[in-house]
């Protein structure tokens, strides 16, 4: 991966549209609230485009943005100056928060007086509050949203009480272009995607509703290893075994749920970090060699003496299984459980005078010239004794349980189907209960009652179907397929029925069932619970108070953990990680293992900054932060002992707090080999201050850094040069010094002082020590900046308010499932007053956020 | 002459022993005319595991090697494809080939990748769709079985040593049948399986039917946006719906009448001659009665199959593994080339019967084409396989001779050379280059 870094420097970030330079201008007050004060002036005498407002344009802006190559590929005269008819609303707000900031017109040129300014701002906000209104009423949004894969898989989870891999085979979904998933418009449907719903539901079904009698149990419990040979070198790529601890499962259903459980203590010396202990499930037999699969890992913190036990499911379908074939293992008929012991860096636990699962060789065959036959080498370490303990787990017992059964019919059945007992004995019975059952089960799949005729049609479906199923559950099955499938479950409808006549026709309240849904994927990505439900057939979900209390029951629900995850990924954008390959020329000793920590790391932030109710000021720079042993020793810091992550105040290492210092920021926006500050810069301006630059437009030519003006240069130096460009320098004078302060993280988010110069050359890393870190930087206001501590000290302290607006402006986005238009703009300026107020608690933003116009309204 | 599938009501097939009672067999063709590119275009696909001996041309036992001496048109066959020469005119055998990609993969993992030609990276061991997945994709439901996959072993198998050649596009393994009886089942049965097969397919329909029912009196409710997505929605329903009915078309087509009685239902991979006999004879009537027409068979597997124990069936001692093992030994070429010879006589009979039974212009051969070989030459080296393909006459190949390439043709070459003879517009398969030369 020779990477050019300026080409690639380049392919980021210019800008030069009109969404460009946001940030350059003087002002560093919020738009939102100069926004409002003009809204107020707006009132007085009114204004005329021609006399008015035209000639002031042509004076103050058409030098620039005149018909000639108009710069920001803004032509100012080209917009129609009637903002509700076409389609320049949007860019006429550009014009306003630019004026509002004071960035235009720029510095240099002519500027307005005061009563000019005031003119434009009027005129402006006028037009554009009659632009959101006219928008509203010819509704142009969508708002029936198809579940995403991963609201499907949590919905038919809850649905149907039974937790498959339902979205297995569903295509990953496509990216808004505002960064989110879960966008209506985006989200699309094609006949693979039927299909893959009716199989899904299918296959569901037939795990939720049982016929016959409960199934037979394998049950395999050992408080002894078993010992048998397993494949002691890698073969095909294979991976040798050699675990602690094996349990055979002789047989086992071929689709079944299974649990493994484990007693288990430690023996931890003093001053060690917990030990874990790993699960693996497959057929490791003689000459076939399936792989392994890990089910868990766990770390064991309990004393060998007070042992914990601890609990493991998976499918056994998702286990690689090799055919009905004889495996040629003369030890093992079926798969095996292993047991391996890690530390707490995930290395093996090996010690030379341990006897394993599997038994020593006797006189290995020496091949000539073969290495050794144990490829699997034991650290030798001394035996341990009451006064010396070594690390070290002990293992109790291992048990192995399929299917895991715990009610026979279960749960899910009898949810479905009620009780076994109320099993209808005659057709007429039969009917009666079966519309019952379906009038229950659509209520909840569609989440809301279902009507007659719906239910009628379903009914008749039934009846159908059952005179050629072979049993009432398999019919019940086919129908309850059909509900599946139905656009009302497979898309969070709103419709226009019932409307309020004394509501605007696109100002409509949502009903109560509406409602139910909103917010439980918003803040579960699945479907209400029963209690939801149940608050929207009394009617009281909207009552006073309710409403408050439904949204602090639902975050404080285990539920709300897919809301920080679904959140916090398409926020911060944490898959952007694994889009970046680390160079392991580079960084030889880059655990890739670390990129999923990184990412957890991000969202434990945002969750721990849920729970406890902090400043969202805290995700620009925070005193604390969330780590694990695995990346506390990345970033050289001293922190947890476990894996799981754990809230630690932060002591010396000042440059850790806040997102800027998190490994996901730090990586997903570098190449993979050197910090990318323009990446880092595009990030800030997008995640967090909502201003995002536009793309570089087309044409833009590259560096080449290897022509004699750029080579030698620093990387300063180089974004220097490139800006002195006039092509370049228009947008990248507002994005480069954004980046620049980061300039002390390199590209796996470690801390340097000196600028290692790594260069590819034929294929091979070539690192050399260069110059002490520049990260000192002019931001576009003038602001001088040295480093990340200032540059996040900035942000806290003049970019609070937009910043709290980004955050008002990507919650909203999420719980909409919608891209924000003109006609949000109030309550998003409400919002983001409401949100200012509070000390930026994400708490009180969300709930004020359910209880606001945008999110009551359809 | 009438065409093989254009049987007349109760006409007796008395070729090769098979009974068969069509009734309106016409009605298969799903509506087709009968134009002679409507006729069918088969492709079959035979492995055997672990490689055969390739004695050098000095050696005393250079005619049990598996290749024939000389090259081109001038060529001998071994004792090992003796059985094959009253049907030279319809075979070509290839020295030299191989996947490239998987030339550096373990010698015992190749099974996998004969139809795929994929790498199975360690780690992943994520395979791509098999040539005969490609092919019956493209026929789509010209016939009530899109494709037919069996193998010794069944299943899938592990990964690595599977026992099956099909991949579906996702490259996930298709399970083989494996047992006679349950194959014919498939074919011809109206067993449980079949029946709630259809149910299945009947409920879809209406299922389908009414959710797009449930969309359009939804579609009432909603503001223009919204409609759009449910137009969406409708559309890829009815798609769906179409999918559907075409599965159901050959549902109200009866199954042919075929009299099991002379197909040995009972034979088990424990008496290996009738076994393979019979698979062979299974594929032939399923290719016959044109209720498909692609299929693949693997013998044995690369793992520890049933079929290990072959090679005792014609007296030979040891496993087929150990054979071919020793082939490089002294009498070890004889040993596995005997045995080798054996599955070129079960061969040799399923292609005469396919030579035997007249179709259009020509025989059933004409149309089919039998690719046969295996992924090792020399046990545990993934070049050079023994490679040969049958049959195809009428579809633009050239057969008799036996071509040999050097290590620049990719296997995918040949493949592509007969993708395009059963009629599919397609350049590339996998990592090919082109098509074989010499063939067409």
């Amino acid at each position: 991966m020779r990477a050019s870094r300026t080409a690639l420097l380049l392919s980021v970030g210019l800008v030069a549209a009109a969404g460009g330079i946001l940030l350059s201008g003087r002002s560093a007050s919020a738009g939102d609230k100069e926004f409002t004060a003009s809204q107020a002036e707006s009132a007085e005498a009114s204004v005329t485009f021609s006399r008015d407002v035209q000639p002031l344009l042509q004076k103050l802006c058409a030098g620039c943005h005149g018909s000639k190559q108009p710069k920001g590929n803004l032509q100012i005269d080209a917009l129609r100056h009637d903002l509700a008819a076409g389609d320049d609303a949007e860019t006429w707000q550009d014009v306003l928060d630019r004026v509002n900031l004071g960035e235009m017109p720029p510095p240099k040129s002519q500027q307005p007086t005061k009563a000019e300014r005031q003119i434009l701002v009027r005129w402006l906000t006028d037009g554009l509050r009659q632009a959101a209104e006219s928008r509203k009423n010819s509704s142009g949004r969508v708002v029936m949203r198809r579940l995403t894969r991963y609201e499907y898989q949590n919905t038919m989870r809850d649905l149907l009480g039974v937790d498959l891999n339902y979205s297995a085979e569903l295509p990953p979904e496509p990216l808004s272009p505002d960064g989110f998933l879960n966008n209506g418009a985006s989200l699309e449907m094609s006949p693979s995607q039927i299909e893959v719903f009716l199989r899904a539901a299918r296959q569901g079904l037939a795990e939720a509703i049982v016929t016959g009698e409960k199934p037979k149990v394998h049950q395999f419990r050992r408080e002894v290893t078993d010992v048998g040979r397993l494949p002691n070198k890698p073969v095909a790529g294979h991976e040798p075994a050699n675990p602690e601890f094996i349990l055979g499962v002789d047989t086992f259903p071929r689709r079944e749920e299974f649990e493994v459980r484990v007693r288990a203590g430690a023996i931890i010396p003093e001053g060690r970090d917990f030990p874990r202990l790993r699960v693996s499930l497959g057929c490791l037999p003689g000459i076939i060699h399936v792989p392994r699969k890990i089910v868990g890992e766990v770390d064991v913190r309990a004393s060998s003496e007070d042992p914990e036990t601890f609990f493991f499911r998976g499918r056994i379908e998702d286990f690689p299984q090799p055919g009905d074939v004889p495996f040629g293992n003369v030890d093992f008929d079926g798969m095996i459980v292993l047991i391996d012991f890690l530390d707490a860096d995930g290395k093996e636990l090996r010690y030379s005078d341990r006897t394993y699962a599997v038994p020593p060789v006797k006189n290995p065959p020496v091949k000539k010239g073969a290495k050794s036959n144990s490829v699997i080498a034991a650290s030798p370490a001394p035996p341990p004794s009451p006064e010396n303990p070594r690390l070290d787990i002990v293992v109790q017992s291992v048990e192995f349980e399929s299917p895991v059964i715990t009610a026979w019919p279960p749960k899910s059945h009898t949810d479905i189907l009620f009780a076994e007992d109320a099993k209808p004995q005659t057709p007429d019975a039969e009917l009666l209960y079966v519309q019952d059952a379906l009038g229950r089960f659509a209520s909840r799949a569609f989440r809301r009652p279902v009507s007659e005729s719906e239910l009628a049609a379903t009914v008749e479906f039934f009846r159908t179907v059952r005179a050629t199923s072979d049993s009432f559950e398999e019919a019940m099955r086919e129908t309850l397929a059909l509900v599946l499938v139905s656009p009302h479950f497979l898309y969070i409808v709103e419709t226009r029925q019932g409307a309020d006549n004394s509501a605007p026709a696109d100002h409509q309240p949502v009903n109560d069932f509406e409602l139910a849904s909103r917010l439980s994927y918003f803040l579960w990505s699945s479907m209400p619970d029963d209690r939801l439900l149940g608050l929207t057939r009394d009617g009281a979900l909207k009552k006073q108070g309710v409403l408050d209390q439904e949204v602090r029951r639902m975050l404080a629900d285990d539920r709300s953990s897919e809301f920080i995850t679904r959140f916090a990924d398409q926020w911060f954008d944490l898959g952007a990680i694994d889009r970046v390959a680390v160079n392991p020329e580079f960084f030889p000793d880059f655990d890739n293992t670390l990129k999923p920590l990184m990412a957890e790391q991000s969202r434990a932030f945002l969750a721990e900054l849920l729970r406890s109710d902090e400043s969202c000021l805290d995700l620009l720079d925070s005193n604390w932060t969330m780590l694990n042993r695995s990346l506390a020793k990345h970033y050289g810091m001293t922190g947890p002992r476990s894996s799981e992550f754990e809230r630690v105040a932060i002591v010396e290492q000042r440059q850790r707090g806040g997102l800027l210092g998190q490994g996901a920021f730090l990586l997903s926006n570098s190449d993979g080999e050197q910090a990318h500050p323009i990446k880092r810069a595009v990030w800030i301006l997008d995640r967090l201050l909502d201003s995002p630059p536009a793309p570089p437009p087309p044409d833009v030519p590259e560096l080449d850094p290897e022509s004699p003006n750029l080579a030698g240069l620093s990387l300063k130096d180089q974004l220097a040069a490139h800006r002195e460009k006039e092509a370049c320098g228009n947008c990248h004078r507002g994005i480069d010094p954004w980046g620049i302060p980061l300039e002390n993280f390199n590209a796996i988010g470690l801390w340097q002082t000196e600028s290692t110069i790594r260069r590819a050359v034929k294929g091979k890393a070539n690192v050399t020590r260069g110059a002490p870190v520049d990260a000192s930087s002019i931001l576009p206001d003038g602001t001088e900046i040295v480093g990340l501590d200032q540059l996040k000290a900035y942000l806290r302290e003049s970019r609070r308010d937009l910043f709290a607006r980004a955050v008002v402006r990507r919650l909203s986005t999420y719980a909409l499932g919608r891209s924000l238009d003109l006609g949000d703009r109030k309550s998003i300026g409400e919002l983001t007053t409401v949100f200012i107020k509070s000390d930026f608690r994400l708490n009180q933003l969300i709930v004020a956020l359910v209880k606001s116009d945008l999110f009551l309204t359809k | 002459m009438k065409k093989s599938w254009q049987l007349d009501r109760r006409s007796v097939l008395k070729g090769a022993g098979v009974a068969l009672a069509l009734p309106l067999l016409e009605g298969m063709t799903c509506g087709a005319d009968s134009k002679a590119d409507d006729q069918p275009k088969r492709i079959c696909s035979v492995m055997f595991p672990y490689g055969i001996a390739v004695p050098n041309d000095d050696d005393p036992e250079r005619d049990w090697g598996w290749f024939p001496r000389g090259k081109d048109k001038d060529y001998q066959l071994t004792n090992v494809l003796k059985p094959l020469e009253p049907l030279m005119d319809h075979v070509s055998i290839f020295g030299g080939l191989s996947h490239p990609n998987c030339r550096a993969m373990n010698g015992h993992d190749t099974g996998d990748t004969f139809l795929t030609a994929n790498n199975l990276e360690a780690g992943s061991y994520r395979n791509k769709i098999s040539l005969d997945q490609f092919v019956a994709q493209r026929f789509g439901d010209a016939t009530r079985i899109r494709s037919l996959t069996l193998s010794t072993d069944g299943g899938i198998g592990p990964r690595t040593r599977s026992t099956t050649l099909s991949y579906t596009p996702k490259g996930q393994p298709i399970p083989a049948l494996s047992e006679p009886k349950l194959i014919f089942q498939r074919l011809f049965g109206q067993d449980d399986a079949s029946q709630s097969d259809r149910r299945r397919l009947q409920n879809s329909a209406s299922i389908l039917d009414l959710v797009r029912d449930q969309s359009k009196s939804l579609r009432k409710n909603l503001g223009q946006p919204d409609q759009r997505k449910l137009d969406e929605f409708e559309t890829s329903v009815r798609e769906v719906e179409e999918r559907v009915e075409r599965s159901q078309r050959w549902l109200s087509i009866p199954l042919p009448d075929v009299d099991p009685s002379s197909i040995a239902l009972d034979a088990d991979p424990d008496g290996p001659k009738d076994y393979i006999r019979a698979i062979y004879d299974l594929m032939f009537l399923a290719f016959q009665t044109d209720m498909t027409r692609v299929a693949t068979y693997q013998i044995g597997s690369y793992g520890p199959t049933i079929a290990r124990t072959f090679p005792a069936c014609i007296g030979l001692p040891g496993n087929w593994h150990g054979l071919a093992h020793g082939a490089g030994k002294k009498g070890g070429a004889e040993q596995i080339g005997k045995f080798d010879q054996f599955l070129a006589q079960n061969l040799a009979r399923f292609l005469t019967r396919l030579q035997e039974t007249p179709e259009g212009d020509g025989s059933m051969l004409d149309r089919t084409l039998v690719l046969y070989g295996s992924s090792n030459s020399r046990t545990h080296l993934n070049r050079n396989y023994p490679l040969l393909l049958a049959g195809g006459g009428q579809l633009g190949l050239k057969h008799n001779h036996y071509l040999r390439f050097d290590e620049k043709t990719p296997m995918s070459n040949l493949f592509v050379s007969m993708v395009q003879a059963v009629g599919l517009e397609v350049d590339t398969f996998a990592d090919s280059t082109g098509t074989l030369s010499g063939l067409s």
